[in-house]
């Protein structure tokens, strides 16, 4: 089924519309298998529209979607059991303890775990002790931790998180980039959405830069740095000598501060 | 290609299993939705003598569904909404159905509470009883009557996305249904208000429980009230269903 056994997903020509507004437009690119790969845009640039479009939360306008050999149009359920996913704004019901999350999460996608295994999973993210805590009594991070854990419950292939570390403190986005590279580890392969350039550096293997809903690069962190090193607008906006993927993110994607 | 997809019932399960545990959670709403059609059935008392049992009974269990309908399914899914938690149980695979499928279920097990509450309620203070195919026949009604306000929750929540403002458009209603319902039912508000109100989804529901507590006493009136308490639930589940957003896009 799948013509290029290399690739967990590929997205070619996708285009996202609202109403008359295009938030996406014929954005391709693919995702390897055991990669972690990097959507970085400015705020409103078509990220989460893109990834909108790859879990079947909105019909595309145009383009194809093909998750581990799933056409994500006409085989939704196959392409989404292959996913694991965390929304930008997820929730779970407030008054669900953590275990029961869980067991709902077990349950949706067909696993049968038992109490204690899924006691051990809390144990690994270091939260047996907040397991009969209702979930909306958990503190920010640790209800991202819940959903970064329930995205990967069920071994996906691709697991697409969105902007997985807003908001955190600098040793909770430690801890998520190890997380994040755990899950690689694992074999799974991750697309995330980020405008950290630091983390993109440091986590993704490669990256896509998608602006105004289009895709205008897409290679390794380093790649990219070295391809634009010598451009007079990178040079132009880095400082203190030293060429980062931000001044490059900066120079091709403007310095107007988006909304 | 290795993928399995869950089984439906699997899924129906886990998501059953979330939905009653939630309710339980919150059972203090629960209650307080079957104590206030109990309290009015007792505060009747004197009208059982004069307009009979099954008026009553049928009313307070129409006001039991109202609160059950309108208030708490309606506002749960316009909260749930808002959260983000359809959405992120949208990208698992599972079919978009079984979702609501399950709400609905605990909405019909409140349903039979609440009748069942009236029932114990009646018996109890009133002493009043029914036949055994006049309970039965009740239940039976009483789900129909029940779906005719889960639609119409449903519609005031495919119509209005910011939960507070559902919130405080399901209390209104809920505010009319029972001010016109109940007065207007026994024809303090005048004739007019009286034939709007009997025609109206209060009217019509409380006939059909009315009839089928006394089955005997089924007429063409009670048919007719049948048949616009479906098409009153075919029409608001229509529109609630298609204007249904699953995200409020804050
Ligand atoms: N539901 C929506 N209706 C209308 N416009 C939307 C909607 N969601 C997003 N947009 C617009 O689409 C563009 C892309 O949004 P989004 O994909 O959320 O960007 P990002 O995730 O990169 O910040 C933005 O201009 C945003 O305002
Ligand atoms: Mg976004």
């Amino acid at each position: 089924m799948n013509d290029n056994q290399e690739n967990i997903l590929t997205v070619n020509g996708l285009s996202v519309n609202y109403g008359k507004f295009q938030a996406v437009q014929n954005v391709s690119f693919n995702v390897l298998k055991g990669e972690i790969f990097g959507l970085l845009g400015p705020n409103g640039a078509g990220k989460t529209s893109t990834l909108s479009a790859l879990e079947g939360l909105l019909k595309p306008q145009s383009g194809s979607i093909v998750i581990d050999g799933y056409d994500a149009g006409e085989k939704p359920l196959y392409a989404r059991a292959s996913l694991g996913v965390q929304l930008q704004s997820t929730s779970f019901q407030p008054e669900l303890f953590v275990v029961e999350v869980l067991e709902l999460y077990a349950g949706i996608y067909g696993l049968t775990l038992t109490r204690n295994e899924i006691l051990a999973i809390l144990r690994e993210i270091s939260l047996e002790d907040q397991a009969f805590k209702k979930f909306g009594q958990l503190s920010g991070g640790q209800q991202q931790r819940v959903s970064l854990v329930i995205a990967t419950i069920h071994n996906p292939k691709l697991v697409l998180l969105d902007e997985p570390t807003t908001g955190l403190d600098p040793q909770s986005r430690r801890q998520l980039w190890e997380r994040i590279e755990a899950i690689r580890e694992k074999g799974h392969a991750v697309l995330l959405t980020t405008h950290s350039m630091e983390e993109a550096e440091s986590v993704c293997d490669r990256i896509a830069i998608i602006d105004h809903g289009r895709v205008i690069a897409v290679d390794t962190p380093q790649a990219l740095i070295d391809k634009h090193r010598t451009d007079p607008e990178v040079i132009s906006v880095s400082r203190r000598g030293k060429i980062t993927l931000e001044d490059v993110f900066i120079a091709l994607t403007g310095k107007t501060v988006r909304a | 290609m290795d993928t399995v997809i869950p089984k439906t019932s699997t899924v129906l399960a886990a998501l059953l299993r979330a939905d009653f545990t939630t309710q339980w959670r919150n059972r203090r709403s629960v209650i307080l939705t079957l104590v206030v059609p109990v309290i009015i059935l007792i505060s009747w008392k004197g009208l059982v003598a004069i307009k009979g049992g099954a008026f009553a009974l049928s009313n307070s269990i129409t006001i039991g569904l109202i609160a059950t309908g309108l208030m708490g399914y309606t506002n749960a899914i316009a909260r749930d909404r808002d959260k983000g938690i359809f959405q992120r149980l949208r990208v698992a695979p599972v079919p978009t159905w079984t979702i609501m499928a399950s709400r609905i279920c605990v909405q019909l097990v409140m349903i039979i509470l609440v009748t069942t509450a009236v029932f114990i309620a009646g018996n109890e203070y009133d002493k009043i009883t029914l036949t055994p195919s006049g309970y039965a026949f009740t239940y039976f009604t009483a789900i129909i009557g029940g779906l005719v306000y889960l639609s119409l929750g449903q519609m005031v929540a495919g119509l209005i996305t910011n939960p507070e403002t559902v919130n405080s458009t399901t209390r209104l209603v809920y505010f009319v249904f029972i001010m016109v319902g109940m007065f207007g039912e026994l024809g303090i508000l005048g004739v007019q208000v009286h034939d709007m109100e009997h025609w109206s989804p209060y009217g019509t529901v409380k006939t059909i429980l009315a009839g089928s507590m006394e089955p005997g006493k089924w007429t063409n009136d009670t048919s007719i009230a049948l048949l616009l308490t479906g098409l009153y639930a075919a029409i608001f589940a229509a529109i609630g269903i298609q204007r249904f957003k699953w995200n409020s896009n804050k």
